[in-house]
C-alpha cells in the first residue's frame, strides 16, 4: 500500500514537473527562416516587437519591419557569451508573467501568450519601475528591438534616413588590404583613383538602394 | 604604392607557427601604437606591429549600427561596466578605434597637464612641453576644423544657440582631408576621407619597413627579471573565430598599446608583471556621456553633416566639454524614450531633431580591470560614479537643454528617469537645473577610457615613468590612454599620440 501510495505520488509529482516545463518550454509555433533563434525565442520577439511597434501608428509596425528576422541575423554576429546574455533576457520577460502576473483576464500566461494590450502594459510595468535593474532589463529588451527595426529598409525610408550613394575613392591602403577573410592575392585595386574633394554632398541626394542596404547574416 | 618594403600579412597568410625578431614589437595597431611604429620604422629600426582585428576594407563595412558594432568591436559592441551599468566600447580592428570614432582631435588646455604634473610628479609633461608631439602628429595627419560647408544644420544650430547665450563654441578640429559630410563616421568612413590609422600611419609604417601581422591576440608579454623578452600569443580568426598557430616575437623593445582595457589585463596575464605598484589595472576614469535631443519645427535633416562638428569648451573648468553628435540610426534611435505609438511618433520626429551630448570629467569615479577567468583580453570591468561628480550631470543636460531652447526647438527629450518624456524646451533647463540627481537617473556611456597603467614620477604609485617606460622593467612600454595619470577633460585620442610620439622618440634614442 505504501509503494502503492509513493508510486502514485512519483507520477503526480512528475505529471506536475512535465506540466510546468510544458508551460516555460512547448506550446510554440515553428519559426520559419530563423536559424539562430529558437522558436520561442522567436515567439516572444514577436510579441515584444509588436508591442514595442504596434500596427497603426505613423511607421511600419514591428511585425512588418520583420524585427524578428534582422534580430536572428544579429544574434549570430555577436560573441557567445553575449548571446547567452541575451537569451536570459528573452527568457526572462517572456515567463516573468508566469510569476507576476498581467493584468486580467488570464494574466498569469507567458508574455507571447498575452494579448497586446497586455503586453503593452507589462512592458510599460518594466520601464517605469522605480527599480533601476528592472528598467535595465527594459532598456536592454528596447535597444535591441530597436536595432532590428531601424534595421528595415522601409522604416530607414520612411525617416528619410537611407544612407547617400557615396563614392568610394581608391587610397594608397586599399593596395595593401584584402576584403576580411580573403588572401592578398584577392586584392582588386592596382591604382590609386583621386581623393576625395571635400565636396559637400548634397542633402537632398541619391541614396542607396538594394543589396547594399542589406543587413550581412 | 606598388609594393611596400614592409610585410603586411592577414589571417589567410598564416600556413604554420610564426617566430620573429625585431628592436621592437609592438602590440595594438590604435591611435597610440600606429604612431609608435610609423616612427620607428622611419628612424630605421625593425619594428613588427601585432594586431588581433582585421583590416576592413570599404567593402567590408555595414552601415547599419548593431551590426557594424558586432563586427568593428570587441564583445560584440556590447560591453558593460559593472556596478553603475555604463556601455563602453573598444574597436578590434586594423586602426583600432580610429576606424570607428569621429576623427574629433582636441588639444587639452594647460590646466589639465598642469593638474598632472602636480597631483602625479610630473616635471616634464606640461602642455608647452608636449606642443611639439602635437604638432608632430596633427601635421601628418592634416588635422584642421570642420568646415562649415560641410557642418549641416545639426551642427550649425549648436553654434547659433551658443552664440545667442554668449557660450563660445568652435568647429572641431578632426583628422579628416576631403570630408563631404555623409555623417558616417562610425561605421567606417566610405568617402576615405577620414585619417584613421589603417589609411595613414599603418601604411606609412609599411613603406618605411615595418611588418605587420593582424588577425594575432598576443596572450603573454616574455621577461626574465627586469627585462622584457618579447610577446607570444596565438593567429585567430576574425571576428572570434578558434585560435590558431602561435605567433611568438622576441625583441630588444616591447611597446604595450593594447589600450586601456587590455593593456592592463595583458599584463596581469603575464604573471602580474610590471606590478610592483599594485596600480596596474586600478584609477580606472571614463568620461560619462549625457545626451539631449532637441526637436525642431522644420526639418534639420540630421543625416547630412559631420558626425560631430561642433563643440563648446567654455564648461572644461567645470567639469564638462559639449559637442554635437550624430549617430547610425539604429543607434540614435535608442535615445527615443517610451515605447508603442508615442515611440513610433518620436522616431517619425528624428528629420527634425538633433542631438547634442556632453562629456564629463570624473576623476573622482574610479574603477578597476581585470582578467575574465575564460581567457582573452576582454576585462571584467567595474567602475562606479562618486557622489560628487553625479551632479555635474543635471549641470551639463541642463545646459544642452538651454542651447536648443535658444537654437529654437520646440521641445527637449532629456532620457530621465522619473521626468516627463518631452519638455518644452522653454522650461527644460530650469526643470533638469532644479532636480535632484541620481546615477541611475539615465543609461550613460562612454568610448574614452584612462588610468588604468598611469603615469607618476613615484615608481610605489604608478606603472610607468613620463616617457611610457614601466618602473619595474627597463625595456616595456606602454603607449595608450592608460598611461594617462587623470582624464583629459576633452577626447582623448590626440593626447595619446602626442604621448606616443614622445615615447617613440624615446625609444628611438636608446637603440
Amino acid at each position: 500500500m505504501g509503494s502503492l501510495l509513493a508510486l502514485i505520488g512519483l507520477l503526480a509529482a512528475g505529471a506536475l514537473a512535465a506540466a510546468g516545463a510544458a508551460r516555460f518550454w512547448l506550446g510554440y509555433a515553428t519559426a520559419p527562416g530563423c536559424h539562430a533563434l529558437a522558436r520561442r525565442e522567436a515567439a516572444f520577439l514577436d510579441a515584444a516587437a509588436e508591442a514595442m511597434f504596434p500596427p497603426g501608428g505613423p511607421l511600419p509596425s514591428g511585425r512588418a519591419a520583420g524585427v524578428t528576422a534582422s534580430l536572428d541575423g544579429y544574434l549570430a554576429l555577436v560573441p557567445a557569451r553575449m548571446r547567452r546574455l541575451m537569451r536570459l533576457l528573452f527568457a526572462l520577460v517572456e515567463h516573468a508573467t508566469l510569476v507576476f502576473p498581467a493584468p486580467p483576464p488570464r494574466g498569469r500566461r507567458r508574455f507571447s501568450a498575452l494579448s497586446l494590450e497586455q503586453r503593452g502594459a507589462v512592458l510599460d510595468g518594466w520601464r517605469t519601475s522605480p527599480l533601476f535593474p528592472r528598467r535595465l532589463v527594459f532598456t536592454s529588451l528596447r535597444a535591441l528591438l530597436t536595432n532590428g527595426y531601424v534595421a528595415d529598409p522601409a522604416v530607414l525610408a520612411a525617416l528619410g534616413l537611407t544612407p547617400y550613394a557615396v563614392e568610394t575613392p581608391v587610397v594608397e591602403a586599399d593596395l595593401l588590404y584584402p576584403r576580411i577573410g580573403q588572401p592578398r592575392s584577392a586584392i582588386r585595386h592596382r591604382t590609386v583613383t583621386a581623393p576625395s574633394d571635400g565636396r559637400p554632398l548634397a542633402p537632398d541626394g541619391p541614396r542607396l538602394t538594394g543589396p547594399a542596404l542589406e543587413a550581412p547574416r | 604604392m606598388s609594393a611596400s618594403a614592409g610585410e603586411l600579412r592577414v589571417f589567410a597568410d598564416y600556413a604554420g607557427d610564426v617566430r620573429e625578431e625585431a628592436d621592437v614589437v609592438v602590440v595594438g595597431s590604435g591611435p597610440c601604437g600606429a604612431v609608435v611604429v610609423k616612427e620607428l620604422a622611419e628612424a630605421g629600426r625593425r619594428v613588427v606591429l601585432l594586431e588581433e582585428g582585421p583590416p576592413f576594407t570599404p567593402e567590408d563595412f555595414v552601415l547599419d549600427g548593431a551590426r557594424s558594432m558586432a563586427r568593428t568591436m570587441r564583445e560584440g559592441g556590447l560591453r558593460a561596466t559593472r556596478g553603475y551599468v555604463m556601455p563602453t566600447l573598444q574597436a578590434i580592428c586594423l586602426g583600432g578605434g580610429s576606424l570607428v570614432n569621429s576623427a574629433i582631435c582636441v588639444r587639452p588646455p594647460p590646466f589639465v597637464f598642469d593638474a598632472w604634473c602636480e597631483g602625479y610628479e610630473l616635471a616634464r609633461t606640461t602642455r608647452k612641453d608636449l606642443e611639439p608631439h602635437f604638432d608632430a602628429v596633427s601635421e601628418f595627419l592634416g588635422i584642421a576644423p570642420t568646415p562649415d560647408d560641410v557642418q549641416g544644420p545639426r551642427n550649425l544650430l549648436f553654434r547659433d544657440g551658443c552664440r545667442a547665450l554668449g557660450i563660445s563654441s568652435e568647429p572641431i578640429a578632426r583628422n579628416v582631408r576631403g570630408c563631404r559630410g555623409s555623417g558616417e563616421c562610425f561605421t567606417g568612413c566610405r568617402s576615405r576621407a577620414k585619417q584613421s590609422m589603417d589609411l595613414s600611419y599603418v601604411p606609412a609604417a609599411l613603406r618605411a619597413g615595418a611588418r605587420v601581422l593582424t588577425s594575432v591576440q598576443v596572450q603573454r608579454v616574455r621577461a626574465e627579471g627586469t627585462r622584457a623578452l618579447g610577446v607570444e600569443g596565438r593567429v585567430v580568426a576574425p571576428f572570434g573565430g578558434p585560435l590558431g598557430a602561435r605567433v611568438r616575437v622576441d625583441a630588444r623593445v616591447v611597446v604595450l598599446s593594447a589600450g586601456c582595457m587590455a593593456t592592463p589585463v595583458l599584463l596581469q596575464r603575464s604573471g602580474d608583471l610590471a606590478n610592483r605598484s599594485g596600480q596596474v589595472g586600478r584609477n580606472l576614469q571614463f568620461h560619462p556621456g549625457a545626451m539631449v535631443t532637441g526637436v525642431f519645427a522644420e526639418p534639420v535633416r540630421p543625416e547630412f553633416g559631420a558626425t560631430q562638428g561642433y563643440q563648446s569648451l567654455a564648461f572644461l573648468e567645470e567639469g564638462f566639454k559639449l559637442e554635437t553628435f550624430w549617430a547610425p540610426p539604429t543607434a540614435l534611435a535608442l535615445r527615443m524614450p517610451g515605447m508603442g505609438v508615442p515611440l513610433l511618433r518620436r522616431l517619425a520626429e528624428l528629420p527634425r531633431s538633433a542631438t547634442w551630448d556632453a562629456i564629463l570629467s570624473c576623476h573622482r569615479s574610479l574603477g578597476t580591470v581585470r582578467p575574465r577567468r575564460s581567457g582573452g583580453l576582454d576585462p571584467v570591468i567595474t567602475w562606479e560614479f562618486h557622489p560628487d561628480d553625479v551632479p555635474l550631470l543635471g549641470r551639463a543636460a541642463s545646459v544642452l537643454a538651454d542651447i536648443f531652447a535658444a537654437a529654437g526647438a520646440e521641445k527637449v527629450i532629456p532620457g530621465i528617469h522619473g521626468l516627463p518624456d518631452e519638455l518644452p524646451a522653454r522650461e527644460a533647463a530650469g526643470i533638469l537645473a532644479r532636480r535632484t540627481w541620481r546615477a541611475t537617473d539615465l543609461v550613460s556611456g562612454s568610448t574614452h577610457a584612462f588610468c588604468t597603467t598611469r603615469m607618476h614620477g613615484d615608481p610605489r604609485r604608478g606603472v610607468v615613468d613620463e616617457l611610457g617606460r614601466c618602473h619595474d622593467l627597463d625595456n616595456l612600454y606602454v603607449a595608450d590612454t592608460g598611461v594617462f595619470p587623470r582624464c583629459t577633460s576633452v577626447n582623448p585620442m590626440l593626447t595619446g599620440m602626442a604621448l606616443a610620439h614622445r615615447t617613440a622618440g624615446a625609444i628611438r634614442d636608446r637603440l
